[in-house]
């Protein structure tokens, strides 16, 4: 009977660590954001914190502006997912079959990824400027229309979707190599023997083969998309109006510029819970991986 | 030691009951020109008192966050704070600051008198001083002299001067006519706007008025002078309008006076030799919009009367001229905008001198400002990119703001 207890108390006492961690940076901030969201906290009003239930989530999430900030999170989300993923795994495909400058190539692909989001930012800002910027004076040069980059509602979509690609790519491509370094040679080689195409060695043998490497990028991506901030924020601050405004940057806003905590704990509630369906792709990832 | 330094400070200092002398006193700035020279000055103060100062330095965009958040643990960890004018009346609402009218009547050597008393009310909220004026910032027209030269113009006094004086020069081909920040920060111009146009934002009952029809005229002027505005005009922000005045080729802009050090410096300003200023042109109303830092004493700090040292030291009179040749934007004192060797250096100091007949607007009192801001630029976004009519375009952003000033505490 005493080597039964043992052997219950063993497992507990191995989490328990971890739940020691949890509590303090994950459960007792999240218990707050809810209790905050259900109160009136704001730091510019010296009042007394009362409970006013669901108030906060229906001022500012049932309202245009958060529809507004969903659907330019969601847009982002989709430039990552259907056209950086896309673009990268090319990319790192045809490197990998070259063999040629891969060295080359791997290093400066880490460039991008190794500068901060608002040093890019800021650089690019430079280059997208109407009056001194060296993109429209290219674009001037080739004689073909120059937009207003960060003044108008669709090509300030644009700008930013630019940037966050030229420092998300290569993300995708280094991953990839590694996970077509990785490859076992001998599916590829009796898709050979058997006539295959490239393409459809592409299709059938290396993409497959991929997987895990492919869900574990699409991960980070739509994780790293639901929170972009700095480059929009350096960008064109969420503009213009509330055209490039993510959740994140109305969370930011409410909390900082309006100083309004309660408010934003609901914005902040509400986007932890629309990134619980992560958790269900993390679980399709551990079982292709498995 | 103690007791030299103790003299020392009686020859300048207002006397109150003072706190025990602390090793160091903490100064909470943001990363601005006047931040630099408060940094700058401060080893003088230093060797002065024995006092160490340590500085807490955080960028705007949180910086009021964590000043309040600070303030309100009750710690009494800052001593100083600089912050934003715009965040006066939520600092002040929720007492988080000291109220400063006891120390500046009492101090000789700050001396309200050498403020004009449109300057002395810079920083007051429910008549009590909550902040120093560290900036004096009010709007002021900048123009290209070698353009004016050429095209034999002069400065404008009035809006309808302005646009003629823009139109001409982007006629000419010398030169886009003008610049405003049409992206982010357009609420600094058509504030500027609507009030010379003798409209309001708001009446005392804090019902938004942005509809009226003097509204609508300032804001369809303040549109049609996109028309002479250089392209991109409607992504480019507050600092944009004078990084892009000194480094390209722009006739004329109205921007804040508190610019001025980097403008006229030919290390970062291109066109810093044709550079010269004149007051900012007048509607119906003679309206000048005042902007600028504030600096104050938090309502926790546990030093308070030494930290009133610091800045009587920084801030007074004695040392305005310093102050101004360390870097900050400049401070409107009478003895700094009537100097003559200043002036003759700095002719633009003049401007901050405001004149009597003028009316002058600080950003609005409000706890809701912050959030007023940010829903008239979206509503604003929507009208200058000609998404929507101004008629129209007022009529949503009035109703989008009752909700806001619905917030507002009663003050």
């Amino acid at each position: 009977m005493a080597n039964v207890g043992k052997s219950r108390k063993a497992p507990i006492a191995f989490i328990l660590p971890s739940f020691v961690l949890l509590i303090p940076i994950f459960l007792l901030p999240l218990g707050l954001g809810i209790y905050l969201s259900l109160h009136d906290k704001s730091l510019g009003f010296p009042q007394p914190i009362t409970f006013v239930g669901l108030t906060n989530y229906h001022s500012d999430v049932v309202n245009t502006n958060f529809y507004s900030a969903v659907k330019v999170t969601a847009e982002f989300m989709a430039v990552a997912i259907f056209i950086q993923i896309p673009i990268g795994v090319l990319l790192a495909t045809l490197l990998h079959s070259t063999k040629k400058f891969v060295s080359f190539f791997r290093s400066s692909l880490l460039i991008p990824m190794l500068l901060t989001p608002v040093a890019v930012a800021l650089m690019w800002r430079f280059m997208f400027s109407s009056e001194l910027g060296i993109i429209n004076w290219l674009l001037k040069s080739l004689a073909i229309l120059q937009p207003d980059w960060l003044g108008n509602v669709r090509a300030a979509f644009f700008a930013i979707a630019i940037v966050d690609s030229w420092q998300s790519i290569p993300f995708v491509i280094l991953i990839t190599l590694a996970g077509l370094a990785s490859m076992p040679l001998a599916p590829q080689e009796a898709a050979i023997v058997d006539g295959a195409t490239a393409i459809q060695r592409f299709r059938f043998v290396t993409l497959p083969l991929l997987k895990p490497v492919l869900l574990v990028i699409l991960l980070i991506r739509i994780i790293d998309s639901f929170k972009l901030f700095d480059i929009i924020f350096i960008l064109t601050r969420g503009g213009p109006g509330t055209a490039t405004q993510t959740l994140s940057m109305l969370d930011y806003n409410t909390a900082f510029t309006f100083l309004a905590t309660s408010r934003a704990a609901a914005i902040g509630v509400v986007l932890a819970a629309m990134s619980l369906p992560l958790y269900l792709l993390w679980k399709k990832i551990i079982s292709v991986s498995a | 030691m103690s007791l030299l330094f103790s003299s020392a400070l009686a020859t300048t200092s207002t006397s109150f009951a003072a706190d025990k002398k602390p090793a160091s006193i903490n100064v909470f700035v943001i990363p601005s020109p006047s931040a630099d020279a408060i940094k700058k000055l401060a080893p003088a103060w230093t060797a002065k008192t024995g006092i160490k100062v340590n500085f807490t330095s955080v960028e705007y965009g949180t910086a009021h966050q964590k000043e309040l958040l600070s303030i309100q643990t009750g710690k009494g960890e800052q001593d100083v704070v600089q912050f934003d004018n715009t965040f006066l009346a939520a600092f002040a609402t929720a007492k988080a600051l000291t109220p400063l009218d006891a120390y500046t009547s009492a101090s000789k050597e700050y001396d309200m008198t050498d403020f004009t008393p449109s300057l002395q009310q810079y920083g007051d909220f429910g008549g009590k001083k909550y902040g120093l004026m560290l900036s004096t910032e009010p709007f002021i027209q900048w123009y290209r002299s070698d353009i004016y030269k050429s095209l034999n113009l002069k400065p404008a006094k009035t809006w309808d001067e302005y646009k003629a004086n823009a139109d001409a020069i982007q006629k000419s081909g010398r030169a886009s006519g003008q610049l405003m920040g049409y992206g982010p920060n357009t609420t600094w111009w058509w504030m500027q706007m609507v009030w010379s146009f003798g409209g309001a934002l708001y009446d005392s009952n804090f019902k938004p008025t942005v509809n009226t029809p003097q509204a609508i005229a300032a804001t369809k002027f303040y549109k049609d002078l996109l028309s002479s505005a250089p392209k991109g005009a409607l992504g480019v922000n507050g600092d944009d309008v004078t990084s892009q005045f000194v480094s390209t080729n722009i006739g004329q802009i109205l921007q804040y006076a508190g610019y001025a050090s980097g403008v006229f410096d030919p290390k970062m300003s291109k066109n810093a030799a044709n550079i010269a200023t004149a007051p900012a042109p007048a509607g119906k109303v003679n309206a000048i919009e005042l902007a600028g830092w504030n600096i104050g004493i938090p309502s926790d700090s546990k030093n308070k009367s030494w930290a009133w040292n610091f800045l009587e030291y920084m801030l007074g009179k004695s040392n305005a001229a310093n102050f101004l040749n360390a870097g900050a934007a400049a401070i409107g004192r009478t003895s700094i905008t009537t100097n003559k060797a200043l002036l003759a250096k700095n002719p633009y100091l003049a401007l901050l001198s405001l004149p009597a007949n003028a009316t002058v607007y600080t950003y609005p009192s409000l706890v809701t400002w912050p959030e007023f801001d940010k829903v008239s630029e979206d509503g604003l976004a929507n009208i200058l990119s000609g998404k929507v009519s101004v008629e129209s375009g007022l009529k949503k952003l009035n109703d989008a703001l009752k909700v806001v000033l619905a917030k507002e505490p009663k003050h």
